[in-house]
């Protein structure tokens, strides 16, 4: 994807996020009940970034068409996806799922040790080579689990989901 | 000079074995965390202030300064060694540390690296000391509409400045921060706004799970999406790390020169290390009678990019402690983190707490102490860290992330607000979004929106107040006049001056 079509994308997300702040700033509750100064509306400053916002976005669309250098310039590139989407899926299943379903030294041990043995564990490799992998992941996994839990739980008396 | 004197005496507060013991763990880690690609002084800090809210408030912030200067540091051992700067505040400095690398002398470049940043720290603590009392004293006088004009004048220069490609996109940062600053309950009629619906909105959103996940996850996410650099492992037997002090004494004006340039640039709002490091390069390229050399392995080079970005460090502190506007993204973390321990920055800092300035600038001179004495020490130990395989760094970066972040507060929704941010971070920072603006538009908005609807409520709705206080006037016409100069036209007559006395002084 080239930046050109990554901003108009972005700029037409922007552009109905800043109407949203617009309509959700106009259509706040003015308190009058409670006889504020109509200047002090809750909602002056969401419609104002609203206005500024929606114009950004205008500017933003306009311009992925003048052909300049960066708008040719490639987005999301450079990099790879395979290890990207992993990372993603792995800390999000760990963070927004394993946490607060398992206790936490099971979620954190089973997701250092995925973590490792999934970016390091050599599938062609020798025996030897990958028993060492399996070992390191587990002593990653343990040592992190036990470290923070002891860390946060024991001095810092934080309740742990 | 009694900013001086405040500095004695916070010296002579810090000097105990346990404060001492607390300098010496958190520089050395800073300077790791610095030094690994993919880990800024940013995300140290963040997740450094989540492992001491038990800590006492002296000590939590001791801490945290030394994870600050130890990591900015600490950026340039992957620069020299990997040419990846460790965090983007030593882009700069792999110009000509990696040529110096690839010479042989990694060690030399060190040093030079080592003794720029400590002279370019103590030159910005001077200038903290002296500028911190008086701003402080001039922002006593602000009311609401000075107030709003700051912040929107922060924004508007941190999106301006730090943005890659196009302003738009810093401003188009900023103004999202102020969006995410609206939710929640308001600051002067406590009306809840844009909660969707869900309970644990209505406090808003805190500003350390968003700084966690804007800085940790996202580069996380980064960390793995990139390719991991080589070390250079080439050595000459002539290389040494202990710097030539003819050498330094050589480039005197321009460790002078960049000293202030990075102190400065770390005043200006949300405009941190990075740019303090370019704008003292490219000074130091422009005025250099060896500019040929620059790109190449140039010293001089590697010590303005060097002293630069260290000097933005205390020069960041000087709009954070007496405006509780930060200069930079890691300052506005540590903002939130004196909340926390119940030190209030802002104009009255100096009648709440009249010693604190020189308690903060003495802990970044011990913290200067040890990151010297560990630069020129530990070269081949900071060689080794930069073997650790991101396999086994990034889960341990992102069990932290998440058990910080519950930490907080102890709310699973915390959590969630983490990897919301993480995932935005990272497709606004491939799309060129600047996360220093969105930073700021978070901890500015509320100050933005209560100093406007306190101003209009004190004007009975006149706006006039807002133009024509003399404070009020000067911040408008340099909002407006930074706007302007997007505008090639405009751009060409404001500076048509500047370069008619630079051709005459050249020529």
């Amino acid at each position: 994807m080239h930046m050109a079509l990554a901003d108009r994308l972005t700029a037409i997300l922007f552009l109905m996020l800043g109407l949203a702040l617009l309509v959700g700033g106009y259509t706040m509750d003015r308190l009058e009940i409670r006889q504020i100064h109509p200047a002090s509306i809750p909602g002056l400053v969401p419609m104002i970034l609203g206005v500024l916002l929606s114009i950004c976005a205008v500017l933003l669309y306009r311009s992925s068409y003048k052909p300049e250098e960066r708008n040719a310039a490639p987005v999301f590139s450079g990099g790879s996806w395979g290890r990207l989407g992993i990372t993603t899926v792995i800390c999000t299943v760990y963070a927004l799922g394993l946490v607060g379903w398992l206790p936490y030294f099971w979620a954190t041990f089973v997701f250092a040790v995925c973590f490792t043995l999934i970016f390091s564990f050599p599938l062609d490799g020798e025996r030897r080579t990958q028993l060492i992998a399996v070992a390191g992941a587990l002593v990653l996994g343990v040592g992190v689990a036990l470290g923070s839990s002891l860390l946060f739980q024991e001095l810092f008396l934080v309740r742990l989901p | 000079m009694s900013g001086l004197g405040d500095l004695v005496a916070g010296l002579g507060t810090l000097l105990t074995p346990m404060m001492l013991f607390h300098a010496a763990w958190a520089t050395l880690l800073g300077i790791v965390v610095g030094s690994l690609p993919g880990l800024t002084a940013t995300m140290g800090v963040a997740l450094m202030t989540t492992l001491t809210y038990s800590l006492d408030s002296t000590s939590a912030i001791f801490v945290l300064i030394c994870m600050y200067v130890g990591a900015i540091y600490g950026g340039s051992r992957s620069a020299i060694l990997l040419n990846i700067p460790g965090t983007p505040a030593s882009a700069a400095t792999s110009l000509d540390g990696y040529p110096l690398a690839k010479q042989g002398r990694a060690g030399y470049a060190m040093g030079l690296a080592t003794a720029g940043s400590a002279l370019g720290t103590i030159a910005g603590v001077l200038m903290l000391v002296l500028i911190a009392p008086p701003l402080a004293e001039a922002a006593l006088n602000f009311g609401s509409f000075e107030f709003f004009w700051l912040a929107v004048f922060g924004i508007l220069i941190s999106g301006q400045l730090t943005a890659d490609t196009t302003p738009l996109k810093g401003y188009i940062a900023g103004l999202l921060g102020l969006a995410v600053a609206m939710i929640g309950s308001e600051g002067i009629h406590a009306h809840v706004r844009f909660n969707l619906g869900v309970g644990d909105l209505n406090a808003g959103i805190a500003l350390i799970p968003a700084m966690v996940g804007a800085f940790g996850f996202a580069e996380v996410l980064t960390a793995m999406w990139n390719k991991a650099g080589e070390v250079v492992a080439k050595k000459d037997k002539s290389d040494r790390t202990i710097p030539d002090l003819a050498d330094l004494w050589r480039y005197k004006f321009t460790i002078a020169r960049s000293g202030i340039i990075g102190t400065i640039v770390g005043i200006i709002p949300g405009v941190g290390e990075d740019i303090g490091a370019w704008a003292s390069y490219a000074a130091a390229r422009k005025t250099s009678k060896e500019k040929e050399k620059f790109g190449h392995g140039s010293h001089e080079g590697l010590i303005a990019a060097e002293t630069g970005n260290s000097a933005v460090v205390p020069g960041s502190l000087i709009p954070a402690i007496t405006l509780a506007v930060p200069g930079s993204a890691s300052s506005a973390v540590l903002i939130a983190a004196l909340f926390i321990h119940g030190i209030r920055p802002g104009p009255l800092i100096m009648i709440e707490q009249p010693h604190f300035v020189g308690l903060i600038s003495a802990m970044v001179l011990i913290a200067t102490l040890f990151m010297a004495i560990y630069g020129l020490t530990l070269t081949k130990a900071f060689v080794q860290v930069l073997r650790v395989p991101y396999s086994y760094l990034m889960p341990v970066v992102f069990v932290l992330c998440v058990i910080g972040t519950y930490a907080l507060s102890q709310r699973i929704f915390d959590i969630w607000i983490m990897v919301f941010f993480g995932l935005a971070g990272f497709v606004l920072r491939q799309m060129k979004y600047p996360m220093a603006p969105l930073v700021l538009g978070i901890i500015l908005g509320d100050l933005l929106d209560k100093s406007l609807r306190r101003g209009l409520t004190l004007s009975d709705g006149d706006l006039a107040p807002f133009f024509t206080r003399p404070v009020s006037a000067a911040f408008v016409a340099v909002i407006v006049l930074s706007i302007a100069m997007n505008m090639p036209a405009v751009r060409r007559v404001t500076l048509a001056p500047f370069r008619w006395i630079g051709a005459r002084l050249n020529a």
